[in-house]
């Protein structure tokens, strides 16, 4: 992808390996004291430190309500550096390097006066540690202050921080909860930010298999030939967990799957495996060609969500030989909720290269385990040949990419057994990442930080990717809102029963990753 | 010895001895019952895994000895068929001799091992002669070919020329090597002549953050435009093994970089040997880019696996950038090496004004 970026201008930098030195930036984070910043942020910050990565001129400020010192700060998140880095045991000279450029600034979320006096603290630590008035804004908050603290950066001058300085937001998910929530939250962002320095989360991009997706597709001459409707039956793109709401039943019943992972990380996955080719690898380009598909989904109305849907709701059962409680007995979860916690989906491309191929999105929680994965299965092969010496249908290929765990690829074939009579087995080829490069992938976050710092937004969803994805998600939450409830599964189960039905009414079934 | 006890000392990492005819075969068979014993559930999953091939030229058993450690570690993350060929001294008795033996890792979570395997052949004597036919059918097909030679491979040419032959990636280190400024322009003469395969000195990988410091000094663009103003570059440099062939390349990666014809290099580059006693003063020690208006310096922290850099220039931003140095072992090198593009030809452009400065008639 266009990340990799040297500058030609200094001919010192020739066949360097390390990426471009990040120019100067001071990132403010809002929400500083939360899980998010503590269990991803800071130790991917660290992570990068240890590598190198970071600019020469940088600091972390730390924006939250409540009161604490610096040092309070900095104690606290070497602690979740110490438990969640990906670099054990922390190293002392890296930690205090950068934990001398840490800092806390206490505020409400909408208190004016607390993001003048953070500007002033901005302008200090900018003369102090040459950061030169470039800003990443990270929102790290509960979704709903999102639009508060955008109207607070704007209206109190922070992001016109001096002549040729950058100021660069980062937004989290959820990016609004329908199609008009994320019309206003982007109205917003745009009333402050231009789009160029807007990046919008999805934490699956920054994943190496996710990245992966085009260089298998692109660097490959043997998969594209093959890559449309004329050679695959169809895709599945399975996201599946194995735990519940663990603790989050008041966020997770105004969500459900559908806003949580579906919208986001599912339709990305589909985007990057549906694309054209892109004539180069930039993010602009990259982004196009994404949207051009969203664009080609073929809608699902409201009336129509019982033939192309389904969604569950999980029930008590158990999971690795325990009891689990079902869904409606979580904490914070409304009595008699409605809100699915298993979903399927069947959407087409309508494009030259998709007609007539389905993509089946499956995702749930407390399946029987965690994996996400996208299963391209290929037409059947004629049955002429092997009919009459193999009395089970022959397999078709499926090519899988394993975007977790075990990330890796891998293709089923048919093979003869060895033997005297033809005898044919599927077989799989199986490449492993772990296995041929070692467990050493960074942390999503620490690519998607460090392309925030640098302004590359290839990883990055676009305003009209957002819209375009609630626009589709919007009409299928519609016609559920007027649609029975979602039907029971057992915890550890693959979801209710209607879902295999509602596969097999086409002739196919669910994989089993 | 039964078959699951063979598999077990084989992935166990113990040797075993093998017919040079029937490494093929053996490791066919070994392979094959570990296939089978991942029907057992009571047995660890064994998953063999190769992205190249890894040839390793060892003089002495000690070196051969660090070389199955070295792969050891290596093949964690680098999962390679290693071939290790220990040429013993032309004087002693003609003798070929073969082992095989597995370096596993566990993989992800501890269920599964990842393996690969070793060949190690020793040779002596005559039979010196024959190394290159041993090796080459044991070489996966359709996978790159890298060779780490521990010595200097200009002194034993005949086996060179074979192995270069069949290698994509030609692996060494001058600083091991017996004043290594002598050889330079033999080393320079081969990379020409051999320009299928990849060149890489770990003495270069080594000089990777002094390169990376001193890069950085000028990539802001008012600092860039210094570069065309250096007169002077000096080099500090310790007096232990090869920190005297680093700090020539490094002075020549300048010259290079900024197309500095012959006799401008020989002015600007200076290099001086700082003996103080002090044990840890083992590679470079510092560097001064020195401009009319500006000194950029690089300079590795006392006690520390770090270098520091900083800008005494007017308007300049004066905080000091730090880096830490990369584990210079040879396991960590190699690996370094292994995650880098193979063709450095930055190196070569060095390497030739390294030895055009070395000549005698340039002196």
């Amino acid at each position: 992808m266009a990340m990799q970026t040297t500058l030609t201008a200094n001919p010192l930098r020739e066949g360097i390996s390390t990426r471009q030195a990040p120019e100067p930036c001071l990132l403010v984070i809002f929400g500083a004291t939360g899980d998010l910043t503590h269990r991803k942020l800071v130790p991917a910050l660290y992570n990068l430190a240890h590598e190198g990565q970071l600019p020469q001129s940088f600091a972390i400020v730390g924006f939250a309500r409540r009161p604490k010192t610096h040092d309070q700060f900095r104690a606290e998140l070497r602690d979740s550096v110490a438990e969640f880095s990906r670099f054990q045991p922390v190293n002392p000279a890296v930690w205090d390097s950068l934990a001398q450029a840490i800092f806390y600034h206490q505020s409400e979320f909408g208190d004016a006066q607390g993001y003048k006096s953070l500007d002033g603290f901005l302008k200090k630590l900018d003369a102090e540690r040459g950061t030169a008035g470039n800003r990443l804004f990270y929102l790290a908050t509960a979704p709903t202050e999102f639009i508060g603290i955008i109207e607070q950066l704007g209206a109190n001058g922070l992001v016109q921080s001096g002549p040729g300085a950058r100021q660069r937001i980062v937004v989290e998910k959820p990016f609004g909860r329908s199609l008009p929530t994320a019309e206003e939250l982007n109205q917003a962002l745009a009333g402050v930010f231009d789009e160029q320095r807007i990046f919008r989360i999805d934490h699956y991009l920054g994943k190496e298999t996710v990245q992966n997706i085009l260089a298998l597709r692109f660097a490959n001459e043997i998969f594209e030939p093959i890559w449309n409707q004329k050679y695959v039956d169809h895709v599945q793109i399975t996201v599946a967990e194995s735990l519940g709401v663990e603790g989050r039943g008041g966020y997770y019943d105004q969500s459900g799957a559908i806003r949580d992972m579906v919208q986001n990380h599912m339709m990305q996955l589909l985007s990057l495996v549906a694309a054209e080719p892109p004539t180069a690898l930039e993010a602009e380009v990259i982004r196009d060609e994404k949207v051009k598909v969203l664009r080609a989904i073929r809608p699902i109305t409201p009336d129509q969500v019982q033939q192309f849907t389904v969604r569950g709701q999980y029930a008590s059962g158990s999971m690795a030989g325990k009891p689990v409680p079902g869904y409606q007995e979580e904490k914070n979860v409304a009595p008699g909720s409605r809100t699915e916690t298993f979903v399927a989906l069947k959407l087409f491309v309508d494009n030259w290269r998709w007609a007539g191929v389905p993509f089946y999105l499956r995702h749930g929680k407390r399946l029987p385990k965690g994996v996400a994965e996208i299963a391209i299965q290929f037409k059947a092969p004629p049955a002429v040949l092997f009919a009459a010496e193999s009395p089970e249908p022959l397999q078709p290929n499926v090519l899988v990419l394993r975007i977790q765990p075990d990330e890796g690829v891998a293709i089923r074939m048919n093979a003869k057994v060895p033997g005297n009579v033809i005898n044919l087995q599927p077989v799989k080829m199986d490449f492993r990442y772990g296995g041929s490069f070692g467990a050493r992938s960074p942390e999503a976050y620490e690519r998607l930080l460090h392309d925030a710092i640098i302004g590359d937004s290839t990883l990055f969803t676009r305003r009209d990717e957002v819209e375009r994805s609630w626009k589709i998600i919007d009409a299928i939450i519609a016609g559920w809102d007027a649609s029975p409830a979602p039907f029971p599964y057992e915890s550890g189960t693959w979801g209710p029963p209607e879902a295999d039905e509602f596969i097999e009414r086409d002739g196919r079934e669910w994989r089993r990753p | 010895m039964p078959a699951s006890d063979q598999l077990e000392t084989f992935t166990a990492g113990v040797e075993t001895a093998v017919d040079v005819a029937q490494i093929e075969r053996q490791l066919h068979e070994l392979w094959q019952l570990a296939a089978e014993s991942e029907k057992d559930p009571s047995r660890r999953q064994i998953t063999r895994a190769c992205l190249f091939n890894f040839i390793v030229l060892s003089e002495t058993d000690a070196e051969a000895a660090h070389a199955s450690e070295v792969i050891s570690t290596l093949t964690s993350h680098h999962p390679c068929r290693a071939i290790v060929l220990s040429a013993a001294s032309s004087t002693s008795a003609s003798e070929l001799s073969a082992s095989i033996s597995a370096h596993c890792h566990l993989a992800g979570t501890g269920q599964k091992q990842v393996c690969c395997e070793q060949i190690a052949i020793h040779a002596s004597g005559p039979s010196v002669a024959h190394l290159g036919s041993a090796v080459l059918p044991l070489l996966e097909s359709d996978l790159p070919t890298i060779v780490w030679w521990q010595g200097n491979f200009l002194t034993r040419i005949d086996l060179f020329r074979r192995l270069v032959a069949v290698a994509d990636r030609m692996i060494y280190d001058t600083s091991a090597w017996p004043n290594p400024q002598s050889q330079l322009a033999g080393l320079a003469r081969a990379l020409t002549e051999q320009p299928r395969c990849s060149f890489t000195d770990l003495s270069w990988t080594r000089l990777g953050l002094w390169r990376q410091l001193a890069a950085e000094c000028f990539d802001e663009p008012h600092c860039c435009s210094e570069l065309s103003q250096i007169r002077a570059v000096d080099i500090v440099h310790g007096c232990g093994p090869g920190a005297g062939v680093r700090a020539l390349l490094y002075g020549c990666w300048f010259a290079a970089q900024l197309r500095w014809p012959l006799p401008e290099a020989r002015a600007r580059i200076h290099l001086s040997e700082l003996d103080d006693g002090d044990a840890t003063a083992v590679g470079i020690i510092s560097v001064a880019i020195q401009t009319d208006d500006a000194t950029f310096s690089i300079r590795k922290n006392h006690g520390e696996s770090t270098a520091s850099a900083t800008v005494d220039m007017p308007n300049a931003c004066g905080l000091p950038r730090k880096r830490a140095f990369w584990p210079a072992d040879d396991a960590s090198l190699l690996s370094q090496e292994l995650d880098s593009p193979a063709r450095d030809p930055v190196y070569g452009k060095a390497l030739v004004i390294a030895a055009a400065l070395l000549e005698p008639d340039q002196r």
